[in-house]
């Protein structure tokens, strides 16, 4: 079934409506750094379609911010380079697009929303500027008109009052309110995927789950893709319908949310899931993983994982364990991810 | 907002008046300590007529017995001059008897061209500069940046004007007079000294010149704010609003980095005032900072109080205008 792009004279060019909506391949992202190179993303692929929540799950410094960045097309560069494979959008291949047709495709296409939206915020523009900004530069609003779009964000997003809210300041609002004006920003221009960088990290519990909700609602009303990335799988059990784990820069395993918390197939997967704080487990000591992640500088050889794998063998050190399909739509990276699946491990 | 600029006013008002107390105070210990300037009235003759110091005396103001003892603040003629400043009158020069208040009407106009000349310099050059080397930071262009504008900055001013004065402003002034005439702009621009008939043509030389004192601190200064504000969070947003670069550069960086920019500035402007004095002084301008060194070489005391609080009153205000400015650009600073 053809259908138009939402964004009337926006429409990227050479889209195929019945590609998916954005696949992510072998996609990979070194960092120069004085001299040398160092990989952050080493072969990404995952999917997202239409009404689907993807989320990313891994420690700090596994690539998981780098690849939204990388498929957002704002890497720092230098010192980020894209130095493989492709973002593809409605099958076309955003890594061969000109700067100007990217550029279109932020805020258009993607939309983006950070972790930490205190400062993600500009301090000096009030936040009904900050979300017309976007009608008067993409869409050649009237200044008027744009501040009415504002208030009309605002109030979907959740904010009581936006009327005289509107011109007010980021440091006018507490955490929970600033992160949902980050929202009525990335939604403003209406993306067919929003980007969810850490979205809640910066938040109280009880707020987190306000916001993880709002996320929730608003790509179900907007029949969005949404892709999350958070280092906590305890958010993203309500949310998501796939899971990709990464880390030291690769995807580890991704499956559905219930292959995931039911039958990992990879060994980091599972010792993640042992260390989700559960009230069954209460008064218990927390199981952690021992040893730190690895220098992206000074990866170790074979799996990445082994030195902190409580299943790693002799040969976990020398060779790379390919990326396997063990059951339909589940994927893991591991010598034994059939037994880690069959709970033989 | 309303009550910001009014609390800025009142403490720049009580800056003033205590600037204004410490300079009378500091003239009257040093006629207590170094003797009655209205001998100088009467050359060199060490002996006048009592009666006559007396009439000199009265004629100044330094008749009140206060200056004879040491340490006293004479509030009473601190009051009286009080009153004549704000009735307009600043008395009369102790040598030639000229009115004060008709030759700060030819000194400040001079000395606030010779700024705004040298303001406009300093801030272009810095911001050009800054932004240049911050967009290429940590590279040659950043390392020349540095290193040219250390050493403008290192080299005095003094010797600036005199090689601006006895090398290239003769032969640039035949050369352009050559081409354009006499009295052409171009003409006029690069005249080695200032000239009462073109009182702004010939001072933008000599106010570029003194715009480039401070240059590497500004420049510096610009450049690291302005680093600051391009790998920041919102510039990164702004990024994904898939904005146009020059829209982030103007809406989201520029005005961000204005607030240390126009700190340095407003010091800078302080600064400027000694600047000043070495280029009116080598440029022949009748400006206040000749006008103030020349007072205090001829213990003129009146004048030397009025050029002071002439001063003072620059200072401050350019520190008023600073701290609005920093209202009107920061919303967190303006609901405070």
């Amino acid at each position: 079934m053809a259908q138009t792009l939402r964004v009337v004279g926006d429409t990227l060019p050479g889209a195929d409506m019945n590609a998916p909506l954005l696949e992510v391949e072998d996609l990979q992202v070194e960092f120069a750094v004085r001299g040398s190179r160092i990989p952050a993303v080493r072969g990404a692929t995952f999917a997202v379609e239409q009404g689907q929540t993807l989320a990313i799950v891994g420690e700090s410094g596994s690539g998981k911010s780098v690849t939204s960045q990388a498929v957002m097309g704002i890497l720092d560069s230098p010192p980020g380079h894209i130095t493989g494979g492709e973002v593809r959008l409605h099958g076309v291949d955003l890594l061969q697009q000109d700067a100007e047709t990217r550029r279109t495709v932020r805020a258009n296409h993607i939309g983006m929303v950070f972790q930490d939206a205190l400062s993600a915020l500009n301090p000096l523009w009030s936040v009904g500027f900050q979300i017309g900004e976007l009608f008067r530069m993409h869409r050649g609003t009237s200044r008027k008109d744009a501040k009415l779009k504002a208030i009309e964000l605002l109030d979907l997003v959740g904010i009581p009052d936006a009327k005289n809210r509107v011109g007010q300041y980021p440091h006018q609002f507490s955490g929970g309110m600033r992160q949902r004006v980050m929202i009525a920003m990335a939604l403003a221009l209406d993306p067919e995927v929003l980007i969810a960088d850490e979205p809640t990290t910066a938040l109280d519990v009880t707020v987190q789950a306000q916001i993880m909700r709002l996320l929730r609602q608003i790509q179900e009303d907007r029949d969005m893709g949404l892709i999350l990335i958070t280092h906590d799988l305890g958010v993203v059990a309500d949310v998501a319908d796939e899971v990709a784990v990464m880390y030291a820069g690769r995807i580890m395993e991704q499956a559905g949310i219930h292959q995931i918390f039911e039958r990992p197939a990879n060994p980091y997967t599972k010792a993640l899931l042992k260390a989700i704080p559960r009230v069954d487990t209460l008064g218990q000591e927390l199981e952690v993983i021992s040893g730190l992640p690895p220098n992206p500088g000074a990866l170790p050889g074979g799996c990445s994982f082994h030195p902190r794998c409580w299943a790693a063998e002799d040969k976990c050190s020398i060779e790379d364990p390919p990326y396997e399909t063990v059951a339909t739509g589940h994927r893991s990276r591991c010598h034994f991810a059939e037994e880690v699946y069959r709970d033989e491990r | 907002m309303g009550r910001y600029v009014i609390r800025r006013l009142l403490q720049g008002l009580l800056t003033l008046f205590i600037t204004l107390f410490l300079l009378h105070y500091l003239m009257a210990l040093s006629v207590q300590i170094r003797g009655n300037p209205a001998l100088l009235f009467f050359g060199g003759e060490r002996t006048p007529d009592p009666a006559m110091l007396a009439q000199v005396e009265r004629l100044y103001g330094l008749d009140d017995a206060c200056y004879d003892r040491t340490g006293d603040p004479c509030l009473a003629p601190f009051v009286e001059r009080m009153q004549n400043y704000a009735r307009g009158d600043f008395g009369t020069t102790l040598t030639g008897n000229q009115d004060v208040g008709e030759l700060l009407a030819i000194w400040i106009p001079n000395t606030l061209r010779l700024f705004i000349f040298a303001t406009i310099t300093l801030v272009t050059l810095s911001m050009i500069l800054g932004t240049w080397a911050a967009r290429h930071h940590g590279r040659f262009v950043d390392h020349s940046v540095r290193g040219t504008t250390i050493l403008i900055d290192s080299v005095p001013v003094f010797l600036v004007l005199l090689a601006y004065v006895y090398i290239i402003a003769v032969p640039l002034t035949n050369w352009a007079r050559g081409i354009w005439g006499d009295e052409s702009f171009m003409g006029q621009l690069f005249r080695p000294s200032y000239s009462a008939d073109y009182p702004w043509v010939t001072i933008i030389i000599p106010g570029i010149i003194v715009g480039t004192v401070g240059l590497a601190t500004l420049t510096r200064l610009v450049r690291a704010s302005q680093l600051e504000n391009l790998g920041s969070d919102y510039v990164r947003t702004a990024k994904a609003k898939g904005l146009k670069r020059m829209r982030i550069t103007v809406v989201h960086v520029v005005r961000n980095s204005m607030i240390p920019i126009v700190t340095g500035v407003g010091y800078t402007f302080a600064y400027m005032l000694s600047g000043a004095v070495l280029t009116e002084g080598v440029m022949g301008i009748p400006g206040m900072g000749r006008m103030i060194f020349q007072a205090v070489q001829r213990q003129e005391t009146n004048l030397v109080i009025v050029g002071l609080t002439a001063s003072a009153v620059v200072v401050i205000t350019v520190t008023m205008i600073v701290d609005l400015l920093y209202a009107a650009l920061d919303p967190r600073i303006r609901y405070e």
